[in-house]
């Protein structure tokens, strides 16, 4: 069965902190929930036909014409802060 | 130990399209921030993407230009990562199912030829842009500025195979690509504009060893000639750390034009980090033979196309190559030249080396219209016929740049025409023969570099008016017999 995923890079990506109890139950949870996708492994799909997206619908393509959208100020009005017509976000390190 | 390095290329190119790739906010290039945004592009609750078809068409053009199997059922997936510059915390990219798969692209190297495969070319949508303010290094930032007016515009990501051996190839790979994309109609290509931006992963490892070593990936490279020197760095960099046995780590680096050096950004991510997953908010994309045979129409030149005309003229690979990378006018204008000079040395010799030389120094970016094949091919034949002399053909092209006049005219009226009058040249030189008897003296066989010298007296007493041919021809009958 697959327990090799680490928490802490989990909740890493996610950007969500979790405490040491909280850690310990996700950590069961996501076992039991990776348990049950493992089952899936064993059906036997050799002869099946690769349906690569839940919908059978088509993609529809829109033609490359713009249209005015919201104005500046619209698009700025949710910002907490902005600055010279750009939003400000705190410093942002990769 | 003898290492050798590999590379591969993944290469991000904007589309130009009038709209954005998943709404119809306009592409615009401003410096005014913020101004062409709608509830799609920054990723606000609700809002759904509706893709672009120029952009399918597009990528379609590229993937086939670069040789590329179309995948005719593909879909696309969410890129999950957080950054500020992507408002929904996950681009809209491709994963397994990319539009272009298995292609290749034929580059140039000096005078021979190379091939570069292409793993995969797929579609995705940029970023915001990201200031940094405070001391302008990203690690000092005291806050961040954001613009969101590229945010969703098309971008293709084309990634090669981890085959390309040196800088140089590299560099020879991009402008192949920058020259595709550019003669296909799909992107403005423009380097400095950000049309095209590069990283390249980058390791090394035993000659012979059928193992890749560790990848760094190296950003930042705005130029070829900051990627050729940042490649060439980082080769030179991990040969180091193998040969005193340092493990090198798999990370980001970025490229320090100030510094010179390639500087660690962070530990790289890898695919698993990203968490793809299909996007929900689009089905499933079908690329039907109509589709591609509309995008196959579309494709009226390749690099490869006129790198393959300019050799049937008769011109190197190099020079061949030269001209395809050059400007669309200069590559016109010598194929319609060359038919009527028939020389294709001579006429690459005079577009490339005199008109662009004299159009630089009189800082003239287009070519009047009056100056066309037919005029520049009469003068080329005027000086490959030896009736003017070189400096008369750049003085006519210097006139002909900045006044319509029939080259041929101009040169018999202003006494250009050199002659080939046999009696006229045989006064000439009998007299420069009288006046440097000392130096007849001490000739002793037609090869005598002094022949040359006495030649060019002859030219000097006729202000270049006769044929140089014809005068060394009558001095050495005169001298030699």
């Amino acid at each position: 069965m697959t327990k090799d995923f680490n928490i802490d890079d989990i909740s890493n990506l996610a950007s969500i902190h979790l405490e040491e109890k909280e850690k310990l139950k996700l950590q069961k949870d996501l076992e039991i929930v990776l348990e049950h996708v493992d089952a899936l492994k064993n059906i036997d799909v050799k002869d099946e036909k690769i349906d690569i997206h839940p919908l059978s619908k088509v993609l529809e393509l829109r033609e490359d014409e713009s249209t005015p959208s919201l104005s500046h100020e619209d698009a700025m009005k949710n910002s907490p802060e902005t600055k010279d017509g750009h939003f400000v976000v705190p410093p942002s390190i990769e | 130990m003898s290492l050798k390095p590999t590379i591969g290329m993944e290469t991000h190119v904007e589309l130009d399209t009038e709209s954005k790739m998943f709404c119809s906010c306009k592409v615009v290039e401003t410096d005014e921030p913020n101004i062409s945004l709608c509830p799609t592009c920054l990723g606000l609750p609700g809002a759904l993407p509706v893709p672009n078809k120029k952009a399918i068409e597009y990528i379609v053009m590229l993937s086939l230009g670069a040789n590329c199997s179309i995948t005719k059922e593909g879909m696309f997936h969410r890129k999950n990562y957080f950054y500020p510059d992507l408002p929904k915390n996950y681009q809209i990219s491709q994963f397994d199912f990319p539009v272009g798969v298995e292609g290749s692209l034929e580059i140039v190297i000096e005078d021979s030829l190379h091939t570069v495969e292409i793993e995969r070319v797929h579609m995705e949508e940029d970023t915001g842009k990201s200031i940094h303010l405070g001391s302008g290094r990203i690690d000092s930032a005291t806050s961040t500025l954001l613009d969101f007016n590229r945010s969703g515009v098309p971008l293709v990501e084309v990634v090669t195979k981890p085959i390309i051996s040196s800088a140089k190839m590299a560099v020879a790979y991009i402008e192949e690509l920058r020259q595709l994309v550019i003669d296909l109609g799909i992107s403005k290509g423009k380097l400095e504009k950000g049309n095209l931006r590069f990283d390249a992963n980058i390791s090394v490892a035993e000659e012979g060893s059928d193992e890749l070593g560790v990848k760094v990936e190296i950003k930042n490279m705005n130029s070829l000639k900051s990627l050729e020197k940042a490649i060439d760095y980082e080769i030179l960099r991990q040969t180091k750390m193998v040969q005193d046995k340092e493990s090198i780590i798999q990370e980001t680096r970025h490229w320090d034009e100030n510094k010179q050096v390639t500087l660690s950004m962070r530990t790289k991510e890898g695919s698993a980090d990203y968490r793809y997953f299909s996007d929900p908010d689009l089905p499933n994309m079908v690329i039907n033979e109509e589709f591609i045979k509309i995008s196959q129409n579309q494709i009226k030149e390749t690099p490869e196309k006129k790198r393959k005309t300019l050799l049937d003229t008769g011109l190197s690979l190099s020079d061949s190559n030269y001209l395809d990378k050059g400007q669309r006018w200069l590559y016109e204008l010598y194929l319609s030249t060359v038919k009527e000079t028939g020389d294709c040395k001579s006429t690459f010799n005079f577009l490339t080396g005199e008109l662009q030389g004299q159009m630089r120094k009189a800082d003239i970016g287009e070519l009047p219209q009056w100056v066309n094949s037919e005029k520049l091919a009469s003068l080329i034949n005027l000086f490959e016929n030896n009736e003017v002399s070189f400096t008369s053909a750049k003085d006519i092209l210097a006139k002909l740049l900045i006044e319509d006049i029939d080259p041929k005219s101009f040169a018999s009226d202003n006494n250009l025409i050199q002659s080939s009058d046999n009696d006229e040249i045989k006064a000439l030189v009998t007299s420069v023969i009288n006046e440097n008897q000392d130096i007849v003296e001490r000739l002793e066989n037609p090869e005598d570099k002094l022949v040359g010298f006495l030649v060019g007296q002859v030219m000097k007493s006729s202000e270049s008016k006769v044929n140089p041919g014809s005068v060394k021809e009558v001095l050495l009958k005169e001298l030699f017999g």
